[in-house]
């Protein structure tokens, strides 16, 4: 089996393309962060001026006036009686950490401070995405119509072997672009921005402690990268099930650029909810979201289950297939 | 033929598929043998392709088995492919990969390919020098060889080529000829070659089998002593047709003489008693029937296999 992966991924790095995508992501990501720094200095507030970084606490004084019209805001919210267990204790953690920051004079990250730049890497890196669901709709499809299959499948390996190398394939493939986006962000990110010297923190069994920014950092690359890992494997599904890359490209982007509207407009019903587009676990994780009730676990069950099933259609489809072109 | 004495290395046991609801292979049933090049011969559309996929793993059989090296193809996948090199009409590479990179990958999906044993078909084949470049700028007859290495890697008891002459040019054809009957005389390698090449397959075979409409038409030996006929002419024809008849012949006409079955023992006496009959005698030469002959007269006259399921 390991051979067969290997097999895959020779043929992926064979490919001129493969080079090019990673080239333009690395590209892409620095770009992204130039920009942001040009605007930074447009707006004029970033945490040091020029490069010269700021020690102590945050350059900017408002923090303290923005987080008491926070606390403000979260016990208004508080007060409703409707609100759902596990939003309410969502809340009650916000609350706890405002209360914190202007106790212990903590001061939360600009947002052109390094540290926040390197915390909103996996969000810059998930360019990737675009790349990873090329790859996963080709990966199959292309052996049809490049007419290899016949030579791929008239061995002594079973089907399914074969499609479970192209699929571990594909998913390496989008945890590497991940990697490479995200590594390309926080070099970025040290070379153009300055500390602020904020604090980082979370509630952990009930106490407000200060964290290291790596630990969300890390923990939003993983759930970027679980988010890569549905869509690639559904163009993987459509990829394998229709033999052409195009389509399984178009359908899958189209989902993830218009998906989030579309379940915004359904975020009334109780389908939005079951609907895989629904769920960015980032942005969930972040306390970002436009549909009630939704908590990171179920989200998680919901993305995996369609995983589940995009990967089962997959393989049936695939190992049942005669081979006549 | 010597065949009968070894055991037959594949054998196609009732093979049967059926694509929406029409029988495209109709109960076949074929043993192949070691050491034989078997050539498998149909117009097209009676089911040569599907065949020849269902026995290469690319299509399952609607009922009935292959059964390779005492493996079935339907039970044992791995087992009875194991024994098995594929060459399908136009081998496609991965043209963006070396030659080498293709043959490593296709060694990696068999046990016990050593890269000194991928150097070894590389020279058998002839293709040394190129085997570092990109398969995208190989000549055809270049990807033949490439294919041909990769159908060989894993040292197979059994071949099948689909069409394998493809766009060959007549050189290469030859070589690929005279490369496959040594492969099948010292390695004692069973090949079984589809083609509508007759010519192709006559010079190339020790027995044909005949497929038409998904049946199996007729399985004959290729060097059988077939009987022995001349052309002969004379003029004016319709006195010869009335000599031969007299004597016995049954004549077919062919251009401006006719073919007789006789040995060449029997011939000048022939001959004598046209001349002695005041013919004008202008032509006697032995005539060969050809594959081509043999074929049109089984299939009845070639392209018109629509009639195929019942």
């Amino acid at each position: 089996m390991l051979k067969l992966l290997q097999n895959e991924w020779m043929k992926l790095w064979s490919k001129k393309a493969t080079w090019v995508m990673a080239i333009l992501l690395v590209v892409g990501v620095a770009g992204m962060l130039g920009l942001t720094k040009w605007i930074s200095t447009l707006e004029g507030n970033e945490a040091g001026g020029d490069g010269v970084s700021v020690e102590g606490p945050a350059a900017s004084p408002d923090w303290r006036a923005q987080t008491e019209s926070e606390r403000a805001e979260l016990t208004a919210q508080l007060a409703d009686p409707d609100l759902s267990a596990s939003r309410k204790s969502e809340l009650e953690d916000e609350l706890k950490v405002a209360e914190y920051r202007l106790a212990e004079d903590a001061a939360p990250h600009e947002s052109y401070s390094r540290e926040q730049l390197i915390k909103d890497s996996s969000g810059i890196a998930s360019l990737g995405m675009l790349f990873a669901i090329i790859v996963a709709a080709g990966i199959v499809a292309t052996e049809f119509s490049d007419g290899t299959i016949k030579m791929l499948l008239a061995r002594p390996v079973k089907r399914w072997k074969v499609m479970t190398s192209k699929f571990a394939a594909t998913v390496l493939f989008g945890a590497l672009l991940m990697l490479i986006g995200f590594l390309t962000s926080v070099v970025m990110s040290y070379i153009l921005f300055s500390p602020d010297g904020g604090t980082e923190l979370a509630v952990r069994g009930g106490e407000v402690s200060e964290i290291s920014i790596w630990s969300p950092a890390l923990y939003y690359l993983f759930l970027g990268f679980v988010n890569i890992v549905v869509y690639t494997t559904f163009a993987f599904m459509i990829g394998s099930v229709f033999r052409s890359g195009a389509l399984a490209i178009g359908l899958s982007l189209f989902i993830y650029f218009s998906g989030n509207t579309v379940s915004m407009l359904l975020s009334r019903y109780e389908i939005a909810k079951y609907l895989f587009f629904s769920h960015d676990l980032v942005s969930l994780a972040q306390g970002m979201t436009f549909i009630d009730d939704v908590t990171l676990p179920f989200a998680a069950a919901v993305l995996g289950a369609y995983a589940v099933l995009f990967l089962a259609v997959s393989y049936l489809v695939f190992s049942r297939r005669d081979v006549t072109a | 033929m010597v065949h009968t004495a070894a055991e037959p290395i594949v054998r196609l046991k009732n093979l049967t598929k059926t694509i929406r609801g029409k029988k495209i292979i109709n109960n076949v049933s074929l043993d192949l043998y070691p050491g034989q090049v078997t050539g498998f011969l149909g117009p097209n559309g009676a089911g040569k392709t599907t065949t020849i996929r269902m026995m290469a793993g690319l299509m399952k059989p609607t009922s009935g088995d292959v059964i390779i090296a005492g493996k079935s193809i339907t039970q044992d996948f791995e087992g009875a492919m194991s024994h098995v090199g594929v060459i399908v009409e136009n081998p496609e590479m991965y043209k963006y990969m070396t030659g080498y990179k293709n043959l490593l990958h296709f060694a990696r999906m068999h046990k016990g390919v050593t890269k000194e044993r991928i150097d070894e078909i590389v020279r058998q084949v002839g293709l040394e020098k190129r085997i570092h470049e990109k398969v995208g700028t190989y000549s055809l007859g270049m990807r033949q060889r490439l294919g041909l290495a990769q159908a060989l890697l894993h040292g197979p008891d059994f071949l099948i080529l689909d069409e394998p002459t493809n766009g060959l040019d007549p050189a290469g054809i030859r070589e690929f000829r005279t490369y496959l009957r040594s492969l099948a005389a010292k390695a004692g390698v069973s090949v079984f070659v589809s083609s509508h090449m007759l010519s192709e397959i006559e010079l190339m075979c020790d027995r044909i089998a005949v497929i038409q409409g998904g049946k199996l038409l007729d399985i004959r030996e290729m060097k059988e002593e077939t009987k022995p006929h001349h052309y002969i002419e004379a003029r004016p024809a319709d006195r010869l047709a009335a000599l031969l008849d007299s004597k016995g012949y049954k004549a077919e006409p062919l251009g401006n003489g006719f073919i007789i079955e006789e040995r060449a023992d029997n011939i000048p006496a022939l001959a004598k008693s046209i001349i002695e009959g005041g013919l004008a005698l202008y032509a006697v030469r032995p005539h060969r029937r050809t594959l081509e002959d043999e074929f049109i007269e089984m299939t009845g006259g070639g392209q018109i296999a629509e009639t195929a399921a019942e």
